[in-house]
């Protein structure tokens, strides 16, 4: 009965409050689930079942994504993978709060935290319905750069999925400081997002790789990775071999 | 634009002014971690507040002078609202930063982390700023609900704000330089 939920005053458990009924109401009616965040409905039941969502979407993603090289990595990056996406969530949640309630939104940390974790769920969720693509990939043995490539995609399709899930539900709030704190919360959540995973990696590895690191020595910034990895898939490479590993 | 005369649901009050005055700290103990000095943890505080005290007073004297100022006690008032709003600002943007900044290789991004952070924080306090002279002013003159901020009030601030942001930038470069070297 993990995550259930007792309705005050009727005192009994509601099938809509378990863990699987949450994320199929996630998947099929996001309305109802953010009108409940906004209500401020049984919000620790729903946030609870939303990080367990993250955790094990993310880990199943991560060792997706570790198979391509195999071996210890799919471990590595099943781990490391949920620790991005809740990472984000802790750090980018209280821009949202703050910057509203700079500019006159009432303050709701909680409800806040909900509607990020909420969010970020189904974009985690989208990501694992991408799981066979994945896996397609290392089938038909695509080259590494063109595996980076699709993952950005798969991220960018479901980063923007949960984003669009955060704007919808403040733009039903009435009152200031909404469309500034929208904005804000987009910023901090692409930097910090985007860091956070370029801190954590390698989740792809070649799989010729030798040694598998589970953290690579940070080099050069985010966006000069991505014009890389760009350039390498249209065959223009700036060194001679790619690197084997010690 | 009658609503922006309206009292907002929200006014940062007490713990937002101790935001306030802790976040600058921090944001300069980001920089005095990176730099290796300790000299950011007071520069940053200094650059910030003092910048606010040098140049407040001006926005008053402006407005009163073109005759759209509310009392003074109620530009005080909008004051410590936005100077509460700035530290509820940068209180949620200070981890973000924190993070960018320290997990970051170069110097430059750090600083660049904590000035985006800053600078948010800022924009969020003129912000609120502007709205409460706007709504002190609706309720200093009763029957004037729907006030809408004039072109000679809107220009005074404008400018004010201009010349702020145009100090504190210089200052922050000079730190920036000082830094980055």
């Amino acid at each position: 009965m993990i995550g259930a939920a007792i309705d005050i005053g009727t005192g009994t458990t509601t099938r809509e409050h378990r863990p699987p009924a949450l994320i199929d109401q996630l998947l099929r009616d996001r309305d109802a689930i953010v009108a409940r965040i906004a209500a401020g409905k049984d919000l620790m039941t729903l946030t609870r079942t939303m990080v367990a969502t993250i955790a094990i979407a993310a880990a199943i993603v991560g060792a997706a994504l570790g198979s391509y090289r195999g071996g210890i990595q799919i471990g590595y990056a099943a781990i490391k993978l949920p620790i991005v996406l809740l990472g984000t969530a802790a750090l980018s949640a209280p821009a949202l709060t703050a910057i509203g309630a700079a500019l006159g939104r009432r303050s709701r940390l909680t409800a806040d935290l909900a509607l990020v974790i909420t969010s970020l769920a189904y974009g985690a969720l989208l990501l694992a319905a991408c799981t066979p693509l994945i896996l397609l990939g290392r089938a038909i043995d695509l080259t590494y750069h063109q595996m980076i490539l699709a993952t950005v995609v798969m991220f960018s399709v479901s980063g923007i999925a949960s984003l669009r899930m955060v704007t919808r539900a403040l733009a039903d709030e009435r009152g200031p400081g909404r469309t500034s704190a929208v904005i804000g919360l987009c910023v901090v959540f692409a930097l910090v997002g985007g860091q956070l995973a370029w801190s954590l990696r390698p989740y792809l590895l070649r799989p010729r790789t030798q040694e598998v690191p589970f953290l690579r020595y940070t080099e050069g910034s985010l966006f000069d990775a991505i014009t890389g990895a760009i350039r390498s898939a249209r065959g223009i490479y700036t060194r001679d071999s790619a690197p084997l590993g010690d | 634009m009658s609503a922006f005369a309206e009292p907002l649901p929200y006014a940062p009050r007490g713990p937002a002014l101790a935001l306030a005055a802790l976040g600058p700290v921090a944001i300069g103990g980001i920089l005095a971690i990176r730099a290796e000095t300790a000299a950011p943890l007071f520069i940053v505080p200094a650059v910030i507040f003092g910048v606010v005290a040098a140049t407040s007073p001006a926005l008053y004297i402006a407005s009163a002078a073109t005759g759209t100022a509310p009392p003074l006690a109620k530009v005080i008032r909008a004051f410590g609202v936005a100077l509460g709003a700035f530290g509820i600002a940068l209180a949620g943007l200070l981890l973000p930063a924190a993070f960018l900044a320290l997990s970051s290789v170069e110097t430059v991004m750090t600083f660049a982390a904590a000035s985006a952070a800053v600078a948010a924080a800022a924009f969020f306090g003129l912000r609120r700023l502007a709205h409460e002279l706007v709504s002190s002013t609706a309720e200093a003159f009763p029957g004037a609900a729907t006030i809408k901020p004039s072109l000679t009030a809107s220009t005074v601030f404008f400018v004010w704000s201009a010349a702020t942001i145009g100090i504190a930038g210089r200052l922050w470069w000079d730190l920036a330089s000082e830094v980055l070297s």
